[in-house]
């Protein structure tokens, strides 16, 4: 995908027309988003160019500094009220919300305008404050789009910020969640009676720029109103595509795989919603070629781009290639070295990778930036869980929070902090925010399951796990979770499937890395999880499949030196198993991409291609040692215990079997004689 | 500014670790064992170790603790001469302790640094038991018990990170890159591979991936650190500005010095960029304020250090700033404002029942009470404490119930000078000095040594034992002075200077002034202004000696104009007596008259000290002897004479007998004279008064003289009765013989005394007499002589060339 150089230079105008249009209106993280992207284009060749377009394009190009409305209307009105705009604009940047609101729309007004419409004319507050109005309704103000957009918006984000404040302390007696943006009503109301008489008599009214909707899109988010949000966000971005703001609501409106391919077709077609659907795939913890691809097409179109390169890094985050991820992310950081937006995802990746020094780094470069950034307190929160000082981690996290309320990696961390303090109410409510803010955060779903599952409130962990496998199908960690949570209750065969699951899920991403926070760092190299092994075998047993048990016990064994000259023996106990012939390829050594060192040989550091002796395969090891003493073959019996002597594992009870078993044999010599 | 940490202390911690593992030599072992605890702890091992205590390196403390925090130069002086333990050849400690510091090589390390202190400590038993649970080997080598000064630090210092806030400990990162950046040249040639951005290991490693972005990430994270910006704030903590203000003040409040100009300006260096002024700097600065004679500034500063101590102490420390104040108003002089000061906070302290501060207001009150009588007179009558000696007795009871006992000696001390003063028992007085001493000695308190000796010298100075009064004040000063505050060791000086010209020998008195004082002790007002006024005294008293009247009484007048508000009374007497005499040699004995009468009424009112009024009426009677009618002096003189003898004020008891001795003369009961000077001489010479001496001889020489008039009457006497048998005759002249030799012996040493103070006026006097005498006995190549010499005397005062008269007198037999 390549521009001509007669289009780059139109996007760049586009670009930034739109920077000027979303700071016209203080959307300041829309036109801060634009600008970016618009810096990241490449300066048309301009050889590519026919002269004569050049010099248009070159001379005939001036920046405006106030957007030109083409709408004579609008141009008209915003015009006479320039003055008052500029008024309006400033007091807004002084963070003077409500007085910005009044500027436009004084609150007599507003008052008036809604109790006429929420009532009757004749309560007796309508009737004083709108005693000069016709009685059936008061005229809404005759403003420009853009004032009035600002006024509303002002207005809007005051009631967020008192909110806010009401809120007081972070998980404290007031923060419940429950307390509500009490502008959120004027506003919508408002906007309900404007969009009212646009559509009922929209041949005198000049057309509707595309902003207002994203505001009453965003006004109905907020009032859990999603449908009716979602047509007038998609409405907005047809209006106006450039409004990054309205693309990001609709991303977080929507809420699978399945909703966006719905509404990829209603989407405009250009560029915006062609970085709308990377992004939001993304974000669903996509994968794929497909996404890959187009993710680089978006690259050459924007080379520098801060926030494509991030998707990609994302994109690779989500697919566990931690190793590129953190590639990507550094890149990033080199080309923007004072850009602190997604660098808490860079430091998720840098905690899972365990790298302390550059995670200390990082989080040196983000407090000298700017402390008080909640991605800056993220990142020296993970720092600081990392060194396992989890209060001080906690701290951080609140921090985080209190600068921002929406800072979904912030709750999920925090809770996380809280399971590892045993502070397990707290973190039941941590998660519960996290998810509130975003439900698809498959972490915070993971870790309220793991919450559960401490408080031995088995169902309940069921279902949270679930939630969390459905966000992430090929995640085996969320398998294994669903497994042992069915096990703990009892459902074997329910336990098997979603374990063999597992397992087709761990082979099925090219590293196995978790990408989930607070597990710990073992096995996480391993082939085929042992542990999962070892619970599918142990189900087995338990539903007296011997055979199956036995197999499984083995392929855990064989866990120990990686699979690799045990492999036959595996493939051996699959073939028997033609139903799971999936674990083979899961198994072979071939899959193995990302393996590290050489063979390291039994018992050896663990951390090579085997995982070496660990308690999963010791207790498998048990389990075949007491197997074939049940099944009288005392030489594999021996063998097996004596191994286990070796390791140095349950030395007691090998010992024991040791004995058994040379008595059984002395026995059975005897009576072979 | 950090709260504890800094990177010099980090660098004590590596050096820490570096003992620990046995990498030190044998004989650095206690060169870097005393560096770490002359920085850990307060005291200091060093510096009493190697050289001997004194003024000059007193401030050594603060410039090396300034020293450390600033440069790691500190640590390479210390570790550069040893060479390292083990491995390579070549390398020295130096080596091993930048290994160290190199090794943290990013603020992950830090972390990792701070996490692995406790290795060098013991480990407790819950510990011990994990460990053998687990079984892991139990730590061996040096280890350091949690309690020892080392291991305290450590646990500190540990303690102090693990509360930094992350930024702050950014900010410790940051400072101590910048701290060991002056090392990097050493480092890189002993480690060639070290490269541009070796401080940062991430950045070092990531270079390759960041390429040319990697200095936009330095700068990003680094800041202007990396631009060579000079001006940074020094890696200061809290802590260090704390202890050094502590030091400071208590320097200040211990000797009574003002801190040097250089280290107040590597101080103020130090608290350049911190946001935060301890509040304790505005009392340093009050108090160098105080010590500079800046009054406004005092007054303001001292204002400051209270209001903004006030938010974490309550009113209850009120009164403490008011007795600040109270201190501060007096030595400013204005001492109206600061007895009502001191009264509100005596009542003040007795509302709130603080019985330390209050016993500390009395003791003051009562020092400035016997320097201002006539402010507290009125209070006096209706106060509840009393006259003098039944507060003082009270203060001693009060201090003893509560075990103050520096307030507590220093009540006896008073009381012991009381006693002096009021001419009572000299056991008494002795009595009180020994309990004292006792305290002083048994309890250490080095402060107190300056005043116990000061009132022992002059308990011997009354008691005319001068030299053991001068050998006592040697001894302060040759081995209390360091430890003792300043104006004691400044007042022992002044005696000594007192004593040197007392003897006449001014040019020593002139070099015991100058040599004997540091001179930035000297920079505090107070003693400064003591210190000259000290000077003006011997230097007039000199010019007094050697006639030279006239620069005497320019002196004189600059002398009186300082207000007697913001002297020592005791030094205002003697300005006044020099005064006086400055009037008598003038011939003005009205005027001189007039100020004898006033201070003497003055004085009575005022229950003074009784040795001054003694001094007062004995010059009164010399006063009519100067006017030629000594016989007028007799009451006084005798009532001076039982005074002293009394108050054994035994010097003056010798002046007194003289001046008795001198009416006798007048009266002519010659050989009474001469018993009482000749019982007294003796005596009188161990004083090592020379003038007073010399007046003694003199007064002796008029005596025989007297007495061979008398013989010679006699003989006349006998000679008009007609019996002139040549043999009573010839006795009679040899015994006339006999006295005018006796009488030309005790001019010869009065003269000689005279010219050892250098008096030239009695000398001339002496000489003449000297020439009459050798007339009279018919000496005329003699009586010529001391003729000649009495006009070169004469001719020698009025060109005012004194310096070669003792000179050439020296060799005169």
């Amino acid at each position: 995908m390549r521009l001509s150089a007669t289009d780059t230079l139109h996007l760049k105008e586009a670009l930034q027309n739109a920077v000027v249009k979303c700071s016209e209106r203080c959307l300041y993280q829309s036109a801060k988003w634009a600008a970016e992207l618009l810096d990241s284009v490449p300066d048309p060749v301009l050889s590519d160019l026919d002269q004569k377009e050049a010099v248009a394009g070159l001379q005939g190009y001036q920046h405006p500094a106030v957007s030109a409305n083409p709408d004579p209307v609008e141009a008209e009105l915003e015009a006479k009220e320039l003055s008052k705009y500029l008024l309006a604009k400033s007091f807004f940047d002084c963070k003077e919300f409500d007085r910005c609101a009044s500027v436009f729309l004084p609150d007599s007004l507003l008052s008036g305008l809604l109790s006429t419409k929420a009532t009757d004319a004749t309560t007796p507050k309508g009737k004083a404050k709108a005693s000069s109005a016709p009685p059936y309704e008061q005229a809404l103000p005759s403003l420009s789009q853009k004032s009035l957009f600002l006024a509303l918006y002002a207005k809007v984000i005051s009631g967020e910020k008192k909110k806010n404040e009401e809120s007081e302390m972070i998980m404290g007696p007031q923060d419940l969640g429950t307390i509500k943006n009490s502008h959120l009503v004027v506003v919508s109301r408002f906007l309900e009676r404007w969009f009212a008489e646009r559509k009922a008599e929209d041949s005198d009214l000049p057309p509707s720029q595309g902003f207002l909707e994203y505001l009453y899109g965003m006004v109905m988010v907020k009032e859990k109103n999603e449908d009716a949000a979602l047509d007038y966000l998609l409405n907005s971005v047809h209006l106006f595509p450039w409004n990054w703001g309205a693309w990001l609501e609709l991303t977080n409106l929507i809420s699978g795989v399945e909703q966006l391919n719905k509404i990829t077709p209603v989407l405009p077609q250009n560029i915006m919603s062609f970085i709308f659907y990377a992004n939001t795939a993304v974000n669903l913890y996509q994968q794929g070629q497909d996404l890959a691809a187009s993710v680089n097409d978006l690259l050459k179109l924007f080379p520098t781009s801060s926030f494509i390169l991030t998707c990609r890094a994302l994109l690779n985050y989500h697919s566990k290639d931690l190793y590129t991820a953190e590639q990507n992310f550094s890149n990033l950081l080199a080309l923007h070295p004072h850009r602190l937006d997604s660098l808490d995802h860079y430091s998720n990746i840098l905690y899972v990778l365990n790298m302390r020094p550059k995670l200390a780094f990082l989080a040196h470069l983000c407090s000298s930036i700017d402390k008080f950034r909640p991605e800056s307190c993220v990142v020296i929160g993970n720092y600081y869980s990392l060194l396992s000082l989890h209060e001080k981690a906690v701290q951080y996290f609140r921090r985080a929070l209190t600068l921002d309320r929406s800072c979904l990696s912030a709750w999920t961390l925090m809770g996380h902090e809280y399971v590892e303090l045993k502070n397990t109410h707290a973190a039941i409510e941590s998660y519960r925010r996290a998810v509130d803010v975003n439900r698809r955060d498959y972490r915070a779903w993971y870790g309220l399951g793991q919450t559960y599952e401490v408080l031995e409130m088995n169902s309940y962990a069921l279902y949270y796990y679930k939630k969390a496998a459905g966000l992430r199908p090929w995640d085996g960690k969320m398998w294994q979770a669903v497994g042992s949570c069915l096990q703990k209750m009892g459902k074997d065969r329910d336990g098997i499937k979603a374990l063999k699951r597992a397992l087709l899920a761990d082979s099925y991403y090219d590293s196995t890395l978790s990408s989930f926070g607070s597990a710990g760092p073992a096995d996480r190299m391993a082939q085929m999880d042992p542990e999962v092994l070892l619970q599918i075998a142990s189900m087995y047993d338990r539903l007296g499949e011997v055979e199956e048990a036995r197999a499984y016990m083995e392929l855990c064994v064989a866990q120990e030196d990686g699979g690799a000259t045990d492999n036959a023996d595996a493939s051996a106990v699959c073939t028997s198993n033609p139903g799971e012939s999936f674990v083979v390829h899961g198994d072979s050594p071939g899959s193995d991409g990302d393996a590290e060192g050489g063979y390291e040989g039994r018992g050896g550091a663990g951390q090579g291609e085997g995982t070496g002796v660990t308690v999963a395969t010791s207790k498998a090891r048990m389990w075949l040692a007491r197997y074939a003493m049940r099944t009288e073959d005392y030489v594999t019996a021996n063998r097996l215990a004596t191994e286990l002597c070796q390791d140095g594992v349950e030395v007691e009870e090998a010992k024991a079997l040791i004995r058994e078993v040379r008595s059984r044999m002395e026995l059975a010599d005897l009576t072979e004689r | 500014m950090a709260r504890y940490l800094t990177p010099a202390k980090i660098g004590l911690l590596a050096l820490i670790e570096l003992y620990v593992e046995e990498t030190v030599p044998n004989d650095a072992i206690i060169p870097v064992l005393s560096f770490l605890t002359s920085h850990i702890l307060d005291s200091d091992l060093q510096s009493t170790m190697t050289t001997t205590p004194g003024a000059a390196n007193r401030w050594q403390r603060a410039e090396r603790s300034i020293g450390l925090v600033v440069s790691i130069k500190d640590f390479e002086d210390l570790l550069l001469p040893f060479p390292a333990v083990d491995r390579l050849p070549g390398r020295r400690l130096w080596d091993r302790f930048l290994e160290k510091l190199w090794g943290i090589d990013s603020l992950d390390a830090l972390q990792t640094f701070f996490s692995r202190q406790p290795r060098v400590l013991t480990r407790t038993r819950e510990e011990l038991r994990q460990m053998t649970e687990l079984g892991e080997e139990l730590p061996s080598g040096i280890l350091l018990a949690r309690n020892s000064p080392l291991g305290a630090f450590v646990r500190k210092a540990v303690l102090e990170f693990t509360r930094l806030q992350f930024h702050h400990s950014a900010e410790l990162w940051k400072a101590f890159v910048k701290y060991r950046q002056p090392t990097v040249s050493y480092w890189r040639r002993r480690n060639p591979q070290c490269g541009r951005l070796s401080f940062d290991s991430v950045l070092m490693e990531s270079q390759h991936e960041w390429g040319s972005f990697t200095d936009g990430i330095a700068v990003t994270a680094y800041g202007g650190l990396l631009m060579d910006e000079e001006d940074g704030a020094l890696p200061v903590s809290t802590d260090d500005i704390e202890s050094l203000l502590e030091f400071q003040i208590d320097q200040i409040q211990k000797y009574g010095a003002r801190v040097p100009a250089e280290i107040k300006a590597k101080f103020h260096a130090m608290l350049r960029d911190s946001h935060v002024v301890p509040s304790l700097s505005h009392y340093l600065n009050f108090s160098d304020a105080w010590r500079s004679g800046d009054y406004p500034s005092a007054f303001d500063y001292l204002h400051r250090y209270f209001d903004y101590t006030m938010q974490n102490r309550d009113r209850l420390f009120y009164h403490y700033a008011l007795m600040n104040l109270a201190i501060v108003q007096s030595d400013f002089g204005c001492h109206k404002e600061a007895m009502a000061t001191m009264l509100e906070t005596i009542s003040t302290a007795r509302e709130n029942k603080d019985n330390t501060c209050l016993n500390f207001c009395l003791n003051w009150f009562y020092h400035f009470g016997r320097a201002h009588p006539d402010l507290v007179q009125d209070l006096e009558a209706n106060s509840m404490i009393g006259s003098g000696k039944e507060a003082l007795a009270f203060l001693r009871a009060k201090a003893k119930e509560t075990g103050m006992l520096v307030l507590r000696s220093s009540a006896l001390l008073s009381e012991a000078k009381l006693n002096m003063a009021n001419g009572e028992s000299i056991a008494g007085a002795m009595e009180h000095l020994v309990r004292s001493s006792h305290i002083i000695v048994e309890r250490n308190m080095k402060s107190l040594i300056g005043s116990q000796l000061s009132v022992t010298t002059s308990l011997w100075d009354r008691l005319g034992i001068s030299y053991l009064s001068t050998m006592t004040s040697e001894v302060f000063l040759r081995v209390h002075a360091p430890s003792a505050c300043f104006d004691d060791e400044l007042k022992m000086v002044c005696r000594l200077a007192g004593t040197f010209a007392g003897k006449g020998k001014y040019n020593e008195a002139f070099a015991k002034l100058e040599d004997g004082i540091d001179k930035n002790l000297l920079r505090a007002a107070k003693p400064n202004q003591y210190w000259h006024l000290y000077r003006g005294l011997v230097k007039l008293r000199r010019d007094l000696h050697h006639n030279d009247l006239d620069t005497a009484e320019t002196l004189l007048a600059q002398l009186l104009q300082i207000g007697s508000e913001e002297l020592d009374p005791d030094v205002v007497f003697i300005i006044d007596s020099l005064h006086i005499e400055a009037l008598i040699r003038r011939k003005d004995f009205d005027a001189a008259y007039e100020k004898i009468e006033r201070l003497i009424a003055k004085f009575r009112d005022d229950h003074r000290d009784l040795s001054l009024r003694i001094r007062l009426l004995l010059a009164k009677a010399h006063l009519f002897d100067c006017m030629g009618r000594p016989e007028r002096g007799f009451s006084i003189t005798m009532r001076a004479a039982s005074l002293a003898w009394r108050a054994r004020l035994l010097t003056l008891l010798w002046q007194a007998v003289g001046a008795l001795a001198n009416i006798l003369n007048a009266m002519g009961e010659f050989t009474a004279a001469v018993q009482l000077v000749e019982a007294v001489l003796p005596r009188s010479m161990e004083s090592e008064n020379a003038f007073n001496t010399g007046i003694l001889y003199s007064i002796l020489a008029d005596a025989r003289m007297g007495q061979a008039g008398k013989a010679a009457k006699a003989r006349q006497a006998m000679t008009t009765t007609g019996e002139t048998t040549g043999a009573a005759a010839s006795l009679m002249s040899n015994k006339k013989i006999d006295l005018f030799t006796k009488a030309h012996e005790a001019l010869e040493c009065a003269f000689n005394h005279f010219s050892a103070a250098e008096d030239l006026e009695k000398q001339c006097e002496t000489l003449a007499k000297r020439a009459t005498l050798m007339k009279v006995l018919g000496d005329h190549a003699r009586a010529e002589e001391y003729a000649a010499r009495y006009m070169a005397l004469k001719r020698q005062s009025s060109s005012g060339e004194h310096s070669s008269v003792w000179s050439t007198d020296t060799g005169t037999p």
